[in-house]
């Protein structure tokens, strides 16, 4: 294993163990990616309002992880499936939106979301040519917009 | 000092830690307002202070959320300040 997951299993424990969650913390290391996800039950406090606490674990893992220098690797902090179910939880709603959007010919704003959310959004609706993804407003309101395609598809 | 916002206190100064060049320079102060709100002074060596406060205050408000996540058990409200 790398200094670099070492360090961030480190960093969540070390958040995991002051929120009294003693669950395991297991580290999945690829040459793309550090996933480190906290198993146990309650994981809401270390995840938060929409997210707030775990994306915040994770930008401090991040830089934990390459201060210790010897990875590329994307770093990512989990808990107990979390992303799974709000990428897919984004997912329904950019469906939802790209509907909205052209049933009624205007755009749909979506909630607002983390810098990384809106990219994971802006991604999934990209395969679809007949809207476009824009990002409106400031932190930490800005959110993405999804709207009828200006340019026709085809 | 009492006990409140201890927690906090080690959370902090442990991460920060983790963050900088020069650990042994970590200096974590903490007081109490009158309303109970615990104020947590953060210091850190002159070199470290862009690490710690991070493009656009990312890490700084990181660091910050996730204190604030520490306290939630407390109901206490605690406050990150980044002094030099």
């Amino acid at each position: 294993m790398s200094a670099a997951a070492d360090a961030v299993r480190e960093l969540v424990e070390r958040v995991a163990k002051t929120l009294e969650l003693e669950g395991p913390v297991e580290i999945v290391e690829t040459d793309e990616e550090i996933v480190a996800t906290l198993h146990g039950e309650d994981l809401g406090l270390f995840i938060g309002r929409h997210g707030s606490t775990i994306d915040a674990v994770q930008h401090l893992a991040q830089r934990v992880g390459h201060k210790a220098g010897d990875t590329e690797a994307r770093i990512v902090v989990d808990a107990e499936g979390y992303r799974e179910r709000r990428r897919n939880a984004l997912e329904r709603q950019a469906d939802r939106a790209a509907h909205d959007a052209l049933r009624s010919g205007r755009p749909v704003a979506l909630d607002a979301m983390t810098a990384s959310e809106r990219k994971l959004v802006h991604e999934y609706l990209r395969d679809n040519s007949e809207v476009e993804t824009y990002s409106e407003g400031d932190e930490p309101d800005r959110h993405l917009v999804v709207a009828p395609a200006t340019t026709p598809a085809g | 000092m009492t006990d409140a916002g201890a927690g906090s206190r080690d959370l902090l100064r442990d991460v920060t830690a983790m963050l900088v060049d020069d650990p042994t320079k970590v200096a974590v102060d903490s007081f109490e307002e009158d309303d109970g709100t615990v104020v947590l002074e953060l210091a850190v060596a002159d070199d470290d202070y862009g690490k710690v406060i991070g493009r656009g205050g990312r890490t700084a408000n990181a660091l910050r959320t996730i204190v604030k996540a520490s306290a939630v058990r407390d109901g206490r409200r605690v406050l990150v300040d980044i002094v030099d």
